[in-house]
């Protein structure tokens, strides 16, 4: 395949999406309406209390699950086309690994299911990017719960896709590896002009990794602020010291503190 | 040192001992006799052997077949999965004792009856697993492939067809001994060679010798069958997860629809037994339809009569059965819980446990008849022997279940041994002691059925051996609805129970 006959890293365009899943206790909405414009080629990161939603709007907008009201646009096409072509990859909480398949083959998995020809050598180039090198042919049994999840992401990068969705890719990674991690990934996909979206818990990496924060309320998640991150890429290692990172990273966290506050006074 | 041989020397040894020690008040041979009489028949008995094995091998693959078709068309129409398993326990619960006379009918000599009912002895516990394996997957894993734009086909083949595998085998390892003993009862049938046959011979020239060595020997040919399909499993899946726990498949939620499912299950039973016979265009006088039953039953002038008769047979069974299904089950439980309290015998008692779960009711059944005599005793011990081992056996793979760190909690505040067992161990055991006790129902039936047509000569398997034998085709096939149908309601009334008990103690298991 050529360069040239790569799609674009695609537009997502949510119109004022909503979830409400039915549960035996009655239905909760997961979602409220949503409408944002995530510009192409941007990496966003969205931040927020834990069970507010985020990871469910992550999975509408890789098709996972149907909106119950609004429309996802990514790049024009609904999420269904786009999925049906494998034109994205998602990285899970959970590792989600097949334990009966090496490293490697957990690796190339995703390249036989978007029905592209495995190339082995990559395939190792990214296992040794991750920093699994000489783990090809260890079962996920054999791993620590950071190195799966460095797995996972191997996996999710493998398929060189357009549209990354990482749903907390670094929880279980230790912090030194994460830090390397950090520095390394983002390079991968921006340098090659990818729409990503990152669910983090971790300010300090949300302001790091992306061009705009998205701050989410507690459930149903709604966009409580929208603050966007103008360091240009690739960052330096020094930036974190920088007092207009630590400015950054202190609006964010405030606006987390009053999605939080709100909800108390709505609670009381 | 293997962890088992202790304890089957110290059972071997002790069997010489109650050998020679109550040779005259009972029907016993010992070990020592056994080894001198197969040496002196080595030729006779590896011939049959091997014919019953052949017999079986081919049931075990069919059966399986079988067993793999099912799961799929469950799967890929989850509305009728319910049904497809209903259709399928009543299937599992027809009496061996009686279509094995009315398969030896319509295939005439030959195999066929054999290799039909081994098919039909191992099919369910191959089905039931494998319906839970293809479903033991996480979502996330299936997000994976849909992620990918792939579909159904390719969910099977990546994920639910590994992730059943290790089901499968443990499913196979039940399957393989019964085989075997569906194999033997066929033979019982009028087939002219294999073990089955050399048994009833025995039996009927009360050749003491000769039963406890045909005995040892299928016993010794299951257990091989059980080990070698073990020892296959662990290359397949080396790292296979431990799988017996068996939920009952997901049917429908709620008591309505669950009745719904019942009816549309007696619905599907009457349409498939009409539509097959009516279809293979097999005659009425032995191929009896639903409204010959009906007619015999209910309309016909003698119906009275008969429905006394089965009635009695019935409730004289039932007599029999009951009582042996709860000692067994108390026994299984009781021992496995009280091996818990010390680990060290376990590792000796599990592996022998689950060899001598696999040991075919047909051997036991003349031998303990043999000791005990014809009696109420006697069929009793039978129904318990049958039911304790398994039970034993799923009672001890459910209390290792208990998670490590609950028990670590336990541990930590210096709990005494008996505390675990009563609060963490006994509610980890549940789920795995109800798929045992539902298992367990069909099983029990068999066994008392198989020891009334073989040596007591009571309750319905006798009705059901001398209808066979007086062509008396109508009261057969009546037996023979009636016992599925009493079988399949005690497997759904354990599953009643199971559902209320579990939806406390392992709500995880009933979601």
């Amino acid at each position: 395949m050529t360069r040239s006959a790569v799609p674009e890293a695609p537009e997502i365009v949510l119109d004022a999406v909503a979830k409400t899943f039915d549960t035996p206790s009655g239905p909760v909405e997961a979602v409220a309406p949503v409408s944002v414009r995530l510009a192409a080629g941007q990496t966003t990161a969205l931040v927020g209390p834990s069970g507010c939603g985020k990871s469910t709007l992550l999975r509408l907008i890789a098709g996972l699950e149907a909106p119950s009201a609004g429309t996802i646009a990514i790049g024009g096409e609904s999420p269904d086309a786009v999925r049906a072509r494998a034109g994205l990859s998602m990285a899970f909480q959970d590792p989600s690994l097949l334990p009966w398949r090496s490293l490697r083959g957990n690796v190339a998995l995703a390249l036989k299911l978007a029905r592209k020809p495995v190339d082995r050598a990559a395939v190792d180039r990214l296992i040794a990017l991750v920093g699994l090198e000489g783990f090809e042919g260890a079962r996920p049994a054999e791993l620590s719960g950071g190195m799966r999840q460095r797995a996972a992401i191997a996996r999710c990068l493998v398929t060189e896709p357009r549209l990354l969705l990482l749903d907390e890719p670094f929880g279980a990674v230790d912090e030194l590896t994460r830090g390397r991690l950090n520095r390394e990934l983002p390079a991968l996909w921006q340098a090659r002009g990818t729409t990503a979206l990152l669910v983090t818990h971790s300010v300090r990496e949300a302001v790091l990794l992306s061009d705009r924060v998205l701050v989410f309320s507690p459930r149903p998640a709604q966009v409580a602020a929208d603050i966007a991150v103008p360091f240009a890429h690739p960052r330096a290692p020094d930036l974190t010291r920088s007092n207009r990172f630590l400015d950054l990273c202190d609006q964010v966290s405030a606006a987390l503190a009053q999605g939080e506050a709100t909800r108390r006074m709505v609670a009381e | 040192m293997p962890s088992w041989l202790p304890g089957a020397m110290l059972l071997i040894a002790a069997w010489e001992v109650a050998a020679r020690g109550l040779a005259g008040r009972y029907l016993l041979a010992g070990p020592v006799d056994v080894a001198v009489h197969a040496w002196a028949n080595a030729g006779l008995l590896s011939r049959a052997a091997a014919i019953t094995l052949e017999n079986a091998l081919w049931g075990l693959i069919l059966g399986n077949l079988a067993a793999v078709a099912l799961a799929l068309v469950a799967l890929a129409l989850p509305r009728l999965a319910g049904v497809v398993a209903g259709l399928a326990l009543v299937v599992f619960c027809l009496p061996l004792v009686a279509t094995a006379p009315i398969l030896r009918v319509l295939f005439g000599p030959g195999p066929g009856p054999q290799i039909t009912i081994a098919a039909l002895a191992v099919y369910y516990t191959t089905f039931i697993p494998l319906m839970v394996g293809l479903r033991a997957a996480p979502a996330s894993w299936f997000d994976l492939i849909r992620l990918y734009g792939r579909g159904g086909a390719t969910a099977l083949v990546q994920v639910r067809a590994m992730a059943a595998l290790p089901y499968l085998v443990a499913g196979l390892q039940i399957a393989a001994p019964a085989a075997i003993l569906g194999a033997m009862i066929g033979e019982f049938t009028g087939a002219d060679r294999g073990l089955g046959v050399l048994v009833i011979r025995a039996m009927r020239g009360l050749d003491v010798t000769a039963t406890w060595t045909l005995a040892t020997i299928s016993a010794g040919v299951a257990m091989a069958a059980f080990a070698a399909v073990g020892a296959l499993g662990r290359r397949l899946t080396p790292d296979r997860p431990e799988v017996l726990l068996t939920p009952p498949p997901a049917t429908a939620a709620g008591p309505m629809a669950r009745l719904a499912v019942g009816l549309l299950t007696v619905l599907a039973v009457l349409v498939l037994w009409w539509g097959a016979m009516e279809l293979a265009g097999l005659n009425r006088f032995f191929a009896k339809r639903p409204d010959d039953v009906w007619r015999f039953l209910v309309t016909a002038p003698q119906a009275a009569a008969a429905r006394a008769t089965l009635g009695a047979a019935m409730a004289e069974t039932l007599a029999w059965t009951l009582p042996g299904y709860v000692v067994g089950l108390a026994l299984g439980a009781g021992l496995a819980a009280a091996l818990v309290l010390f680990p060290a015998a376990a590792g000796s008692v599990m592996p022998l446990a689950v060899a001598l779960r696999s040991v075919p009711i047909v051997t036991t059944a003349p031998l303990i008849v043999l000791a005990l005599g014809r009696g109420a005793a006697g069929t009793m011990a039978i129904v318990a022997v049958m039911t304790s081992f398994p039970a034993l056996v799923a009672c001890l793979q459910g209390l290792r279940q208990a998670p490590g760190q609950v028990l670590d909690v336990f541990a930590a505040y210096g709990a005494r041994p008996w505390q675990r067992l009563v609060h963490a161990r006994l509610p980890a055991m549940l789920p795995a002691f109800f798929a045992a006790a539902r298992m367990l129902v069909p099983a029990a039936v068999l066994a008392v059925t198989v020891a009334e047509w073989l040596a007591t000569g009571r309750g319905m398997g006798h009705l059901m051996a001398l209808s066979a034998s007086t062509s008396n085709y109508n009261m057969l096939w009546s037996a023979t609805a009636l016992l599925a149908a009493v079988s399949a309601l005690g497997y759904a009334g354990v599953a009643a129970v199971e559902r209320r008990v579990l939806a406390r103690y392992a709500p995880e298991q009933v979601s």
